[in-house]
């Protein structure tokens, strides 16, 4: 496709994107999307899975009103095509021989067993990328292992290092194995199409391990690195860190606030605060003075005194006071927090998009803030809204040749 | 340059700022071939250098791998000299430096604009750049917890269940090159220069998903479910033999049920009417969990996933450094690599410190036309003799001149 100049107040060159992805690649497209891209989620004539998972919205069960499918597919469209019917293929061709890109995230090989492997799309548009994101990537001996969100947080260690070190590793909530991957793909689809566009190169494949990608999110941890090094397992810590002192979640007044002393300085500025509210001079003990992991032999001790302080103060006093002091307490917020913060407010976070089912409600769609350019504020598309748009506008299909299909169940 | 053309081949990013993130950035940009300046000074070393985990150090190739890396003091005349002629001849600069102290060094964006006026300008914050917070100091660690995950996490009542690193760092440090290779290709479309600003705090709170939507429509807040899962059951960690050692299972559908049950022999309880559908198995997930636990409880966590794995249920141990680093399948795919990396020592300049061998993981996603670099890692000022001379032209007198009144330190 010729490479075309983005929108005026857009990031994104308009590129076609194919979108065939499940939970485990859905972000990728939405980030393309938000930021421009032409993203057309391709779905089974029925519709995604995902339009029928719950919540819905004001918990009325419908295809355009689940919460899910609202928030990861803004900015898209939808076709609807039967993959598995010869009709479905010879339409999902057609529509990659004009294509920037495809998105999958089914098992290995089932593309293939189709005739839709890169390898096969590719003789009808050698431009074409098309990045495949699978639970542990296209090749190796776990190639074909079943996994879900909790299985990627198990098989990456993330599950290793989450919750207390007493209790079972836990899951972080909100499917958070599903952006890693995502991301990375989104990214590597950047790089490939630089590279096909911006350097004459042709097109790929990109294989995206969620698995590793998963790794990647915690190499400040790095697990595996500590095993070869030192023979130790990295493992749970609950709450507060046992490497720098102090850091991590603390009840406050009113909630839960997050604080870390990295610095030698910043050591300095708490004690003496804490001294100040505590009247306990234990506190400015000159052992207790250097980096952050220089009281890591008074842990527990520390973090007492610790508790014992920030319960006197609201998670916004602690907040707000620290920073005066040059010292960093984070609030621990939820949903409601997020969409009444001052800071989202005022930094072009949240977008309001109506949309005829769901109604008006606002998105978080500035990942990134910029002068010369926004997001674009398209809700999720209703099921198969562009198929006369794409398959009788662009594929040229006749009202004859649409009806057949539809009465085949084709699309 | 014997070497194939990489997707950023020609493409110079300057680099300022320590940690996770913006690290992380220009990692993954260095790894598709665009020539990475890393400035940093001896006087004040990133922290991420002095993490105990590991050796002092050994977890730096992971951030600052693939890149050139120099060393100039920005905060002095001559070094904010240098600084400026790199930033004429770079596409990019990228920083994680609040606004106060860039203006305060002297390289506030209109400056950098002047100086190279089509710069594209990629600011990172912790919590945000324009709004109340823009001076703010802050950490990703804790930044995390601000984007509402923490609270979906654990169990209800309980502290949040915090994980043990700053993954919100990280979609701050993946995403930001996606945007990066926009602006480019932008630019070079349009003719248009770019300044975007991303924040932790965003990049988190992005990522809080449906539970934003629901809230807004039913002021419900996202229950916090531990393990658990409200279309899987059985669903949760299983404690194997061994100390810590735990296996994850997760049956979606019937099919699954049923394949499990096989798997574990079919015993008597597999066929109760509690379990005989995914709305019973979650109403009985209590006595479920006990049952499945009995049965993992002797087995290796290895054992417990290959079986179920051989009948088609979604099943993982619970990986620990040992699992990762020796596991059959990250090897075969040339995951965990060697890398040299240098014991850092606030005590002396880095040119002084000893070597060791670490290893760093590879940037994830296999490009089959354009092979993501693994790359060199060069120590703090490695690159100083290549950026200097050979991109600024500098002489060896000068660089010494610059060198010993601290400039270039």
């Amino acid at each position: 496709m010729p490479f075309q100049a983005p929108a005026d107040g857009v990031l994104l060159p308009p590129y076609r994107i194919l979108d065939l992805t499940g939970p485990e690649g859905v972000y990728c497209g939405k980030l393309l999307a938000d930021y421009g891209a032409d993203v057309v989620k391709i779905e089974p004539p029925g519709g995604d899975a995902a339009r029928q998972r719950p919540p819905f919205i004001g918990d009325q069960p419908g295809p355009e009103r689940s919460s899910y499918f609202l928030f990861y597919n803004t900015n898209k469209k939808s076709v609807t095509l039967d993959l598995e019917s010869p009709q479905g293929q010879d339409l999902f061709k057609k529509m990659t021989a004009t294509a920037d890109v495809v998105i999958e995230s089914f098992s290995v090989g089932y593309m293939k067993s189709l005739g839709l492997d890169f390898d096969s799309l590719k003789t009808a548009n050698p431009g074409l990328v098309m990045a495949s994101i699978t639970p542990f990537g296209q090749t190796g001996p776990w190639k074909d292992y079943k996994s879900s969100d909790l299985i990627s947080l198990a098989a990456s260690g993330f599950m290793q290092i989450t919750g207390d070190p007493d209790g079972p590793p836990m899951r972080q909530g909100n499917e958070q194995s599903h952006f890693p991957g995502a991301q990375h793909a989104a990214a590597a689809i950047m790089a490939a199409l630089f590279y096909r566009d911006m350097q004459d190169g042709g097109g790929q494949h990109i294989d995206v391990s969620m698995q590793e990608a998963m790794i990647t999110y915690y190499t400040d941890a790095h697990p595996a690195l500590a095993w070869m090094q030192r023979g130790e397992n990295v493992t749970r810590v609950g709450p507060h860190s046992t490497l720098v002192i102090p850091l991590g979640v603390y009840p406050s007044s009113d909630g839960w606030i997050s604080a870390g002393i990295i610095t030698p300085r910043e050591w300095e500025n708490l004690s003496q605060w804490m001294y100040e509210v505590t009247g306990n001079e234990e506190i400015l003990n000159d052992d207790y003075k250097g980096g952050n992991q220089d009281r890591a032999p008074y842990n527990d001790f520390i973090t007492a005194l610790v508790i014992d302080f920030t319960t006197r103060f609201t998670s916004e006093e602690l907040f707000h006071q620290g920073q005066e002091r040059n010292l960093v307490f984070i609030p621990v917020n939820s949903v409601s927090d997020l969409l009444s913060d001052p800071q989202l407010e005022a930094s072009n976070f949240w977008f309001e998009m109506d949309h005829t089912e769901a109604g008006t409600l606002k998105y978080p769609l500035g990942v990134f803030d910029s002068e010369e350019f926004s997001p674009v504020t398209r809700p999720a598309p209703h099921l198969g809204q562009d198929n006369e748009a794409i398959f009788g506008g662009e594929l040229s299909l006749s009202e004859s040749e649409l009806a057949s299909l539809r009465s085949q169940g084709a699309i | 340059m014997a070497d194939a053309k990489k997707p950023l081949s020609g493409i110079r990013i300057l680099e300022l700022g320590p940690y996770v993130a913006l690290p992380m950035t220009g990692r993954i940009l260095a790894s598709m071939g665009a020539e990475v300046i890393k400035v940093e000074t001896n006087k004040v070393l990133d922290e991420m250098n002095f993490i105990p985990a590991w050796s002092r150090g050994g977890g730096q190739p992971e951030f600052q791998r693939a890149k050139k890396r120099v060393t100039i003091d920005v905060r002095t005349a001559g070094g904010l000299e240098v600084f400026k002629e790199l930033v004429k001849v770079s596409d990019v600069f990228m920083t994680n430096f609040r606004r106060n102290i860039l203006d305060r060094w002297g390289i506030d964006f209109p400056e950098l604009r002047r100086v190279r006026p089509d710069i594209i300008l990629m600011w990172q914050t912790g919590l945000g750049g324009i709004g109340p917070y823009y001076t703010y100091k802050s950490y990703g660690i804790l930044v995390q917890h601000m984007g509402g995950v923490s609270l979906m996490s654990g169990e209800e009542g309980e502290p949040p269940a915090t994980i043990n690193s700053s993954y919100s760092d990280y979609h701050t440090g993946v995403f930001q090159p996606v945007a990066i290779m926009g602006a480019l290709m932008r630019r070079r479309l349009t003719g248009q220069p770019a300044t975007m600003e991303s924040s932790i705090f965003k990049s988190g709170a992005v990522t809080a998903g449906p539970a934003v939507l629901d809230y807004q429509s039913t002021g419900r807040m996202p229950p916090r479910i531990g393990n658990r899962d409200p279309f899987a059951a059985p669903h949760g960690v299983y404690r194997c033999q061994g100390d810590d050692r735990w296996c994850a299972i997760a049956v979606k559908t019937d099919d699954q049920w049923l394949a499990f049950c096989q798997a574990v022999g079919s015993p008597d309880w597999c066929s109760e009417d509690a379990f005989a559908s995914l709305e019973s198995r979650l109403a009985n997930q209590d006595r479920l969990d006990e049952l499945v636990g009995q049965w993992t409880a002797d087995k290796t966590a290895e054992e417990v996933m290959v079986r179920l794995q051989e009948a088609g249920v979604p099943a993982s141990l619970v990986s620990q450094g040992k699992d990762l680093y020796e596991g059959e399948h990250l090897k075969s795919r040339d995951f965990f690599r060697t890398t040299p990396f240098y014991l850092a020592d606030r005590a002396r300049p880095a040119w002084e410190w000893e070597g060791g061998e670490g290893i760093a993981s590879a940037t994830p996603p296999k490009m089959s036309e354009s092979p993501l670099d693994f790359g060199h890692y060069s120590n703090v000022g490695g690159d100083n003799d290549y950026v200097f001379k050979e991109i600024l032209g500098m002489s060896q007198k000068e660089m010494d001149r610059l060198t010993e009144n601290q400039s270039l330190f």
